[in-house]
């Protein structure tokens, strides 16, 4: 379905600024800059490609124009026939001629400098060529000022049209001015017409909107009509005329027979008789406002047969053009009043259902809903399971609406009295913070055996399992029977001790013993870890051989050689063929005085990392001077880092990261690394 | 004083309520938003009656996408953890059992469609979950789809008085659906349109909440099948049949 929505389109600029912005924008989007030393090619070019610039941009604004204004030929009659009306077909259809026209010529004069500019010699030339072009295309938007200023104009008028949906369903409001037609529209609607005591305050169309029976409707709204020849209507007639003939809607004709506006009702009469052409395959309701006015019972009676004769005959239902018998319903009402407004809507309404659905029945096109108009009902009917509550509150809604009835002023007490307003979560939420702020508790309504339960806080889930898993029903029973047999174990035991007296109780000469025992135990076990430890060098079976080979003197000389005084060279070389001969050893360390070694046992369990740490430091060191030597040297390496404040090789923090005396100055492009 | 029967609501802006909530006629469950409104709309409507409890399901808030429950029990997906359960059996009614179904399909609000009577299943659950469903439940299952769609938990809402198949479901399919189901079928929209209705719908027996982009139309059909108030499914036959043809028709 085409959507007619005006105001899309884009302002039309007046030939002025039409130029303006070309030239501007070619001015701003092309090179600027153009020597006469340039090769020929190069300045050609240049100014080939300001013309085409130009060209480009005056070709799209003009395009874009034409495709923003709808094509009259293309649109739903209805509009067509409205432009028409308002702003004469020929004269929009002419500046949009022109204005397509003007389009194919621009492309022309440019095409015809660009091959002129193919030949230019010089820069002069070229830049004269080049103004020649942009001046022609300028001229010639100037001579379109006028279809410019007019499309402007209309586009600023469609902008404000009514968009009125042409195929939904419509009431369409019809009659003579001053009979309450903007009245009724405001009565249905919330349009707010203005409504004033004189003929043609409404001189366009408007439109209204409205809900019946689950639809959108749309009222519209159109200027009074007067009794006339077709031809000397004026603008703001024709306008009813073009919705008249145009939509399919429901036609309310109001009439006022209370003449109150100014026309007999013969008038109106012959008014309806005159438009009859217009309300073929339209349903047609006749209304006659202004009952306040009590023109009822002064109505005469040619009137009435009057009225009577322009309504179809309700059982036979035929339409008869050449008498105006065509109106489906006579209806009377008040706009002033409000009596029969609705009466009237809903009528029409239903009228104009009627015949959109039976026409719709017939399309081919309606078949596949038809599957949405289907109850598919079953043979037997499904018990449902309403809670006593709900049907309690039910019956008790319904007793009060009966009471309600009776007694319609009692109506706020009897609400407030009955139903106590519930505390909602939502309130609650507002009085501690609002969302955001607020946390819910979700165990509020647990229903537990005991309520206290609720905010109990032992977790109830370990390791995937929930406590339950691991409660035992037969706890209780299974505890006591325990108890029971623990009773007679322990009865048991104390009659057993009583025949047995030496177990418990030692005296001193015996705890000593135990002690010592202890002792030795411990002892024995320090020893076998002694032997097993791998803490020491340990000399593979090859360099045993060599060694006990190098025994005394070799050895001994070597190390005298490398400097080592003569007690260590004795503690080194005995040390050596012990390792080499490991039976030795085994005898000497079992000399080690008991009361050192378990001196030393307890100082292990005491802190072994001091002893590790001081095999390591003079481990692999010859002799106590190389020792000395090291620590020297150690101190000596440390100096230069204790004079930084450092902690060593590894701390590598640099204070500051960029030094000043480093980045200022000049250092031209970056030449110079200073670092 | 008309009784409100159908209500329209909307969690965090999203029109599909049905993700969000689970309505069966002995309890109702919430997910849990940033504000109570939601959860407010229900209880406002259910809390004297039936318990509103606020959910989560696998630590997501789409509740009535991942369980299956009616009067009788509710099924869970297998990704549900041990403490919501927990926080479940505290909450609702000690006649409703809760049992885990460890399926493949885990979305069993979409998989499963039920009333207190009948369960609408997915053709693709395994034999050991429609037993499941079947015993929680207490019902009777149908391995079925809807226009050929197999999401029948999506594609279609029924409470035991009736039910809303997706608008492009046959004459033939609303037939034989209904004479399965034994409750009244008629093929609809919610939320403007949307054939969604399982995620556009949730309803009981006796109240049902719609998503708020639902329009007038679509609710008095969903009032009328669901049998809400005082209409009735012959409703949609009889007034409302132009405007629906009106509406519908172009």
């Amino acid at each position: 379905m085409v959507v007619y929505n005006f105001r899309k389109i884009r302002v039309v600029p007046i030939s002025k600024d039409f130029i303006d912005v070309g030239l501007s924008k070619t001015q701003r989007k092309t090179p600027t800059v153009v020597h006469k030393g340039y090769a020929i090619g190069r300045i050609r070019s240049f100014y080939m490609r300001k013309v085409k610039y130009t060209q480009q941009t005056f070709y799209d604004k003009l395009a874009q124009i034409l495709e923003d204004f709808p094509n009259i030929a293309e649109m739903h009659p209805f509009y067509s026939d409205l432009l028409n009306v308002l702003y004469d077909k020929d004269h929009f259809k002419l500046a949009l001629g022109q204005l397509a026209k003007a389009k194919t010529q621009i492309n022309t004069i440019a095409r015809d400098y660009l091959r002129l500019l193919k030949y230019g010699d010089s820069l002069y030339r070229c830049k004269q060529l080049k103004r020649a072009a942009l001046g022609r295309m300028c001229t010639l938007m100037k001579r379109h000022n006028s279809s410019l200023a007019y499309l402007e104009q209309v586009r600023q008028h469609m902008s404000r049209l009514p968009s009125i949906d042409p195929s939904t369903r419509t009431l369409l409001i019809a009659g003579f001015p001053n009979v309450g037609k903007s009245s009724f529209i405001n009565r249905v609607t919330r349009a707010d017409l203005d409504v004033q005591p004189y003929a043609f305050t409404t001189k366009s169309l408007f439109v209204g909107h409205m809900d019946y029976k689950y639809l959108r409707w749309q009222v519209i709204d159109t200027p009074g009509i007067l009794d006339k020849m077709l031809e000397d209507r004026n603008t703001i007639e024709m306008q009813s005329i073009t919705a008249l003939a145009h939509l399919r809607a429901c036609v309310l004709f109001f009439i006022d027979p209370s003449e109150t506006c100014g026309f007999t009702m013969a008038e109106q009469i012959k008014l309806f008789k005159s438009l009859v052409p217009l309300f073929v395959n339209k349903p047609v309701v006749l209304v006659a406002n202004k009952t306040d006015l009590g023109w009822e019972a002064e109505l005469g009676e040619e009137h009435k047969q009057a009225i009577n004769d322009l309504v179809v005959d309700s059982e036979t239902g035929s339409r008869d053009n050449e008498s105006g018998r065509v109106a489906d319903l006579f209806l009377k009402m008040s706009a002033q009043d409000e009596i029969g407004v609705m009466e009237v809507r809903n009528k029409a309404c239903e009228l104009l259902l009627k015949d959109r659905v039976e026409s719709k029945v017939r399309n081919k096109k309606t078949q596949s809903v038809l599957g949405r108009l289907h109850v598919a009902t079953p043979a037997t009917v499904r018990q449902p399971h309403i809670p006593q509550s709900v049907l309690e509150q039910r019956a008790k809604m319904a007793e009060q609406n009966e009471s309600m009835r009776d007694e319609e002023e009692d109506e706020d007490r009897t609400e407030a009295e009955d139903t106590p307003i519930r505390k909602l979560e939502k309130d609650v939420q507002w009085e501690y913070g609002g969302p955001g702020v607020y946390s819910s508790d979700w165990r509020k309504q647990y229903t537990l055996k005991d309520e206290d339960w609720r905010y109990d806080v032992i977790p109830e889930i370990v390791d995937g399992k929930n406590i339950s898993d691991f409660v035992d029903p037969e706890i209780e029973t299974k505890l006591e029977e325990l108890e029971k047999e623990e009773e007679a174990r322990e009865a048991t035991v104390e009659m057993l001790v009583e025949d047995d007296h030496d177990l418990p109780d030692l005296d001193e000469e015996q705890m000593a013993k135990v002690k010592a025992i202890k002792e030795k135990k411990l002892m024995m076990k320090a020893k076998t870890v002694r032997e097993k430890v791998k803490n020491r060098p340990t000399v593979s079976h090859a360099q045993r051989g060599k060694l006990q080979e190098l025994s005394g003197k070799d050895l001994r000389s070597h190390l005298e050689d490398i400097g080592m005084d003569e007690e260590e060279v004795d503690e080194v070389s005995k040390n050596v063929l012990e390792a080499a001969g490991s039976r030795k050893r085994g005898r000497d360390e079992a000399e080690i005085p008991e009361e050192l070694l378990l001196e030393e046992i307890t100082r292990q369990r005491l802190d072994p990392s001091e002893l590790q740490e001081g095999t390591r430091g003079t481990s692999g060191l010859q002799s106590s001077a190389r020792r000395a030597e090291a620590r020297a040297m150690k101190r000596k390496s440390q100096k230069i880092f204790k004079k930084t404040a450092k902690k060593g090789e590894g701390d590598r923090s640099i204070p500051t990261k960029k030094p000043k005396h480093l980045y200022s100055g000049k250092t031209g492009r970056g030449g110079t690394d200073r670092r | 004083m008309q009784e409100r029967s159908a209500v329209t609501c909307q969690f965090e802006g999203s029109s599909e309520i049905g993700v969000f909530s689970c309505l069966t006629n002995t309890y109702c469950l919430v997910a849990s938003g940033g504000s109570e409104n939601f959860y407010s709309v229900f209880e406002a409507e259910l809390a004297d009656h039936i318990p509103v409890v606020r959910v989560s399901v696998s630590g997501t808030r789409i509740v009535g996408r991942m369980v299956a429950g009616n009067k009788n029990g509710l099924v869970l997906p297998d990704s549900v953890t041990d403490q919501e359960m927990q926080h479940m059996a505290n909450s609702l009614p000690d006649t409703v059992r809760i049992v885990r179904c460890s399926d493949r399909l885990t979305a069993l609000g979409n998989c499963i469609a039920c009333n207190d009577y009948v369960a609408l299943i997915h053709p693709d659950i395994s034999k050991e979950s429609e037993e499941v469903v079947a015993d929680v439940l207490g019902v009777e299952t149908i391995r079925h789809s809807i226009a050929g769609e197999p999401l029948v938990g999506t594609y279609s809402v029924f409470t035991n008085q009736g039910g809303i198949v997706h608008p492009e479901c046959s004459i033939e399919d609303q037939d034989e659906l209904s004479s399965l189901l034994q409750v009244p079928l008629v093929a609809g929209t919610v939320n403007r349109g949307s054939g969604l209705v399982g995620t556009g719908v949730v309803a009981n027996d006796w109240s049902a909440f719609c998503g708020l982009d639902t329009t007038g139309m679509e609710l008095e059909v969903i009032q009328s099948v669901l049998k809400l108030g005082s209409s009735q499914p012959s409703n949609i036959l009889g007034e409302m049949r132009a405007s629906i043809i009106e509406s519908l028709a172009n």
